[in-house]
């Protein structure tokens, strides 16, 4: 590429003039090559020739067209420091600069330009901003803008900040004598063409603002403007929003009603709840032991591993969702200087297949791809330009075949065959009582089909990694969730005993279920094979979006009926799951699913089924949750509207219905002792927030050394508030049908006692809890200990880091290695120290003496020497059913929200989140709290923002610009999560597993609060403000 | 080539090469992280003569003889080091990836005004996506450190 600075921009325009690209702050380039733009061979610099600054001159106000948008946003302008505060994020604001923006012709300042009347003086001469976007001439140097009395402005994106545009809109207006003498109005931004609405402000002239008729402005705005649909708003969206916006904005909100009064019945009695957070947390908070390195940047991910002889690996993707392919000819690719390998299906001397569940995705592809991920070939050269150009170089010839895009359309019987087997994976079927008996003993009856998004994992570290020969074998170093499981599942590929692969899975930037299956490794290992040498290869996000596994989409139909009293006496349910190209664990995800069909109630008489079809619709698989959050969405909304018919409180509603502790689970089985759904739903009933109503508790969150004061979030004018609860119980462990064992073992080496653990630290805090539950257990301190994870040659297999097993199995281990190695430690001690063991205790830093209450090392345990692993291996507790997967342990929850439901534009901002939780002892706080927060919060984005629409087999998103995860913005105001930590006398199984449980009531608990805010439930995940809207409408 | 300052040592860049691509490829230096290449992520945030901006979105040719800090410099700036033991004592993150753009983004604005409001850090962190923690964390990491600094002073 070249790039020209020029002295003067006569210098600037004869560049350009040959052809060269004008650049200024350079912001946008990189997200339109993303989007498809070709890079240009020619860059003309022109920032350090451009103006730059803010005037107040006498026709208005003059700004630079180098100003960045940064400083424009901190100016305090009329209506553009607004609009300027809402394009991109201050990080990118500092370089974007005003020009820019406007010479881009798609920026959501636009219309506020328009609004302010700008003149845009460039080098031709000067012209008002209109004339300017019909026909864009010249370097922009100054615009001129001229504010009136009155400014609005409102961008409208896809989540509250950061978020493209879909549409802005801008106005302004002056009144004389009370009447309108000047008015503007514009709208623009992202898809919608920048436009004023000329007709609409003719008629405004002359009116008083008090006579103008709001419902036949809005209407004529309506009218006027002009906007597109897309895949993630309709025109019908763009345009009611934005007329609603500019009539509010100028002429004042349509009333509301009043505050509701809160009419809750008394309040229940809590049951013991510890506060988690540090200020309550005390002595039981401690800086977790990977926090210092990840803070500093220091922790070494596997995709950060660099070495002089180390290639660049590259995957090259099928591009199309169903073809056959006709052949694939690697020979250029292979002849270009710098490639050491190229890999196809040929290289395969295993079993080209892979899948937790069945081998049905192949390694690399060789008849036939099924998704537009789908890997065809790799490349391994020396450095990543040359691999992408070697990519290029690769020709596959392809028949495409008819796109099989839904579930329904799969299990017709014209589709054509994703698979040769046909469509339908599995299908999963429910009974229980007699249906019709029921059905005749309901008098209410709520039926509805919720649907719920593909949500992306969004895991920061996009999959990679790097592989490399060792011995007669391999080490293949890729973050994953089960590397045992992962060297099996590579050995059938490569055709290499186990024993030659060592796999290495940890540290990985965050998992979320998304790891959980062979990601690269497959084109890793063979191109380390090929080569000889040392790979590397880590997904762009743009790759990751489009390969990567995502959560199912389902679609649940459920028909609840209850009798007067309340007493829930039928339900049917029908479930579709998109499984996407390949199975992977989709089956276990709607098993998961179908196990919590009746939620925690006593449902005497039930049907359900459930089918998972193969669509060319990319790939689904593990995501935290695992259906159970899909499920419950569905029947705690079932219950809330089912209660409203009978004129129950929501709480009352459900303790009518829970399940009697002790009694059989849904399918029948045998479930392990300490349910605490009682305790769950006296918690939420005991809530601030649920007692708060509308306006929230006066003081609500945890304490907190920062902070001033923690209250509850305040709603605005424009909102409506609500208030709603739901409970959710999650299975943990695998079930019953898997294998699900784990190894684990204690040692002492170094000065420090090592705890060998297969499992992964994905982010969740494996190594706390480790650390945690030794020095708990042992006496030892949290620093003596060193944690040997995630390595198949150094650490056992302890099973996967998934189903919220991890605690489970930490605890366990400790449980039973603890006694022998103990033991080991003080025979140790006692002959070198010549005393008696029972005078002797493990006390941090050592071996101490057992009678003083604050021991101090007399031995340390680097004085100790070596003690040999001692080792265990235990089952994971599993129940009594094996016709189908079912869960013997679960873990408890309540989670209540408050929601502010937007009039304007009906979008949702969640104020306050409350989660109590039920998962017994809490191993490490601060991790489990992490869980937590992070569960609800990756649970927001699946209820307001998170999806990946298809078309045609073809993701809409490719990247962040329009997959929205949720930002610092979205997220609630205040958060409070506690936890029952008590467990029945007896039991034996220790803590539960904490992962999924945040994530699985937070979304009907929005819908109930939703609900409770405008009288309807949402029942399409993420809720469409479009659909939020016309809810309002309805209830009206 | 393009000159410019790294951490306090002088480095080269091309002009038409991206600095994350830079740092991580060339230098190897893989504290800052890719995320995103599009700039809606921030994993790649360094400061370039004390602002955060995105490394993604950093060409050389706009460097030229800049100061970038990356997280391998950021104990050398007094609300830095600051920041390290406030978000230390919160457990500020969970897989980390994050992290290093997360505090560039923080220590840019603490740097320029060690008493920013709430809504002040919020805003400072609108370009930095953190798909573990639900960002609470973080603010409270932000917070403590605002304390910190004004404990300082005071």
């Amino acid at each position: 590429m070249r790039i020209s600075r020029p002295e003067t921009l006569a210098e600037a325009e004869a560049l350009i003039a040959g052809g060269g690209v004008p650049v200024a702050g350079g912001s946008g380039f990189q997200l339109e090559f993303s989007q498809g733009a070709v890079a240009p061979a020619h860059y003309v610099r022109i920032g350090h020739l451009l103006p730059m600054g803010i005037y107040r001159e006498i026709d208005g106000l003059c700004i630079g067209a180098g100003t960045p948008l940064e400083e424009i946003r901190q100016a305090g302008l009329p209506l553009l420091s607004e609009a300027c505060r809402d394009v991109a994020a201050p990080n990118i604001r500092r370089l974007a600069t005003l020009g820019g923006n406007l010479a881009w012709g798609k920026g959501c300042l636009i219309p506020a330009l328009i609004a302010l009347d700008a003149t845009v003086e460039t080098r031709e001469g000067e012209v008002n901003i209109l004339d300017y976007l019909a026909e864009p001439k010249g370097i922009v140097l100054y615009l001129t803008l001229r504010p009136l009395a009155r400014q609005t402005w409102r961008k409208i994106g896809l989540r509250q900040a950061f978020t493209a545009s879909i549409i802005a809109s801008a106005g302004a207006m002056t009144l004389e004598r009370g009447k309108i003498t000047a008015v503007r109005l514009a709208v623009g931004g992202g898809a919608t063409p920048p436009q004023r609405l000329q007709t609409v402000e003719d008629w405004l002239i002359g009116q008083t603002p008090e006579a103008v008729d709001r419902d036949i402005l809005r209407e004529r705005l309506e009218q006027a403007i002009s906007a597109p649909d897309c895949a993630f708003r309709s025109a019908r969206y763009r345009k009611r929003v934005a007329a609603a916006a500019l009539s509010a904005g100028l002429f004042g909100l349509p009333e509301r009603h009043a505050i509701r009064p809160v009419s809750r019945p008394k309040a229940t009695i809590p049951p013991e709840l510890t506060e988690l957070s540090r200020a309550d947390g005390g002595a039981r908070w401690h800086t977790r032991p990977d926090m210092p390195a990840k803070i500093r940047g220091e922790l070494t991910y596997l995709t950060d591993r660099r070495s002089p002889d180390m290639l660049v690996g590259r995957i090259l993707r099928a591009g199309r969702p169903h073809a056959r392919i006709l052949s694939i000819d690697t020979a250029k690719a292979e002849a270009l200087d710098g490639v050491a390998a190229v890999v196809t299906h040929r290289d395969i001397k295993g079993l080209n297949g892979f899948g937790i569940l069945f081998q049905d995705q192949p390694a690399l592809c060789a008849d036939k791809v099924r998704y537009t991920g789908d890997p065809v070939a790799a490349v391994a050269a020396v450095d990543a330009e040359t691999a992408a150009r070697a990519l290029a170089l690769i020709e596959v010839i392809y028949e495409d075949l008819p796109v099989v895009t839904s579930v329904e359309a799969a299990l017709a019987e014209e589709s054509p065959a994703v698979h040769e087997r046909g469509n339908l994976v599995t299908e999963v079927i429910h009974d229980k009582g007699d249906l019709a008996a029921g059905w005749a003993e309901a008098v209410h009856v709520v039926e509805d089909t919720y649907v719920t998004p593909r949500q992306m994992h969004g895991f920061m570290e996009t999959e990679g990694g790097w592989a490399a020969p060792e011995g007669e074998g391999l080490v293949v170093c890729v973050g994953g969730q089960h590397g045992a499981r992962d060297r099996m599942q590579l050995s059938r590929i490569l055709a290499l005993p186990e024993d030659k692969l060592r796999v290495i899975t940890s540290p990985t930037g965050g998992a979320f279920g998304g790891k959980d299956e062979l990601t690269v490794q497959p084109a890793l290992a063979l191109l380390a094979q090929k080569s000889g040498r040392p790979v590397r290869l880590h997904l762009s996000r743009a790759e990751s979006v489009e390969a990567g596994i995502k959560r199912n989409p389902m679609w649940l139909r459920m028909k609840t009926g209850c009798d007067a009293r309340g007493r829930i006496v039928a339900q049917e349910v029908e479930v579709l799951s998109d499984s996407g190209a390949y199975a992977s664990l989709s089956p276990g995800v709607l098993e998961t699913a179908m196990e919590h069909v009746v939620g925690p109630y006593e449902v005497g008489n039930f049907h359900a089924r459930g089918r998972l079809a193969y669509t060319n619709n990319g790939i689904g698989g593990a995501f935290r949750g695992f259906g159970a959050n899909q499920m419950t969405f569905a029947i705690e909304c079932q219950i809330d509207r089912l209660a409203e018919k009978v004129g129950l409180d929501p709480i009352a509603m459900r303790r009518l219905n829970l399940r009697r502790p002790g009694s059989p689970g849904v399918l029948g089985q045998k479930v392990a002792p300490s349910e605490r759904l009682i305790e769950m739903l006296d918690a939420a009933g005991a809530s601030p927030l649920w007692r708060g109503g509308e306006t929230g508790p006066k003081e609500f969150g945890p304490k907190e050394f920062g902070a001033e004061e923690m209250r509850s979030e305040e709603i605005g004018p424009e909102e409506i508030a609500g208030v709603g609860m739901a409970l959710n119980y999650q299975g943990n462990g695998l079930g019953t049908i898997p294998e699900d064992e784990a190894d684990f073992a204690l040692a002492l080496k170094g000065g420090k006692i090592e705890a060998r653990c297969g499992l992964d630290e994905i982010g969740q805090g494996m190594v706390a809890s480790l650390h945690a539950a030794i020095s708990t257990r042992l006496g030892c301190g949290r620093d003596d200990v060193s944690a040997i994870f995630g390595d198949t040659k150094r650490a056992p297999d302890s099973g996967s880091t998934t189903a919220s097993r991890g605690g489970y199995v930490v605890w366990r281990g400790v449980e039973e290695t603890a006694p022998g190695f103990t033991a080991a430690l003080l025979e140790r001690a006692s002959e070198l120290l010549h005393r008696p063991i029972e005078e002797l205790a493990i006390v941090p830093g050592g071996i101490g003496e057992a009678r003083l209450n604050q021991p101090k090392p007399v031995l340390s345990f680097a004085e100790l020497g070596e003690i040999a692993p001692v080792q265990a291996h235990y089952a994971f507790p599993k129940s009594d059913y094996f016709k189908g997967n079912a869960r013997f342990i679960f873990a408890f929850g309540a989670t209540l929200a408050r929601v502010a439901v937007n009039r304007i534009t009906g979008a949702l901002r969640i104020l306050d989140l409350e989660m109590h939780t039920a998962a017994g002892p809490v191993i490490d706080m601060a991790s489990y709290l992490g869980q937590m927060e992070g569960g609800l919060v990756q649970g927001v984005g699946f209820t307001l923002t998170e999806d990946m629409p298809m078309v045609k087999g073809r993701p809409v998103a490719k990247n962040f610009d329009t997959y929205m995860m949720p930002g610092v913005r979205d997220v609630p105001g205040t958060m409070r999560v506690t936890a029952h930590e008590g467990l029945d006398p007896g039991d034996p199984f220790g803590p539960r597993g904490a992962g999924e449980l945040g994530i699985g009531a937070v979304t009907p608990a929005i819908a109930n609060a939703v609900a409770d805010a405008i009288g309807r439930w949402p029942v399409v995940t993420p809720f469409p403000p479009e659909m939020i809207l016309d809810l309002m409408e309805a209830a009206r | 080539m393009i000159r410019f300052t790294l951490n306090g040592q002088p480095a080269e860049i091309a002009p038409d090469a991206m600095l994350l691509a830079t740092l991580r490829e060339n230098i190897g230096a893989t504290g800052t992280k890719a995320g995103c290449e599009i700039g809606r992520c921030g994993a790649c945030t360094v400061l370039c003569d004390g602002a955060p901006m995105n490394a993604c979105l950093l060409m050389g040719w706009q460097i030229e003889g800049s100061e970038i800090t990356t997280i391998e410099g950021i104990g050398t700036l007094a609300a830095g080091a600051v920041l390290i033991r406030a978000m230390e004592i919160e457990n500020g993150f969970q897989c980390g990836y994050c992290a290093p753009g997360v505090m560039m983004s923080l220590t840019g604005l603490l740097s320029r005004d060690p008493a920013p409001s709430d809504a002040g850090l919020e805003e400072a962190l609108e370009g930095n996506i953190c798909r573990c923690t639900g960002y609470h964390s973080i603010l409270r990491g932000a917070r403590l450190a605002r304390k910190m600094l004004k404990d300082e002073t005071t």
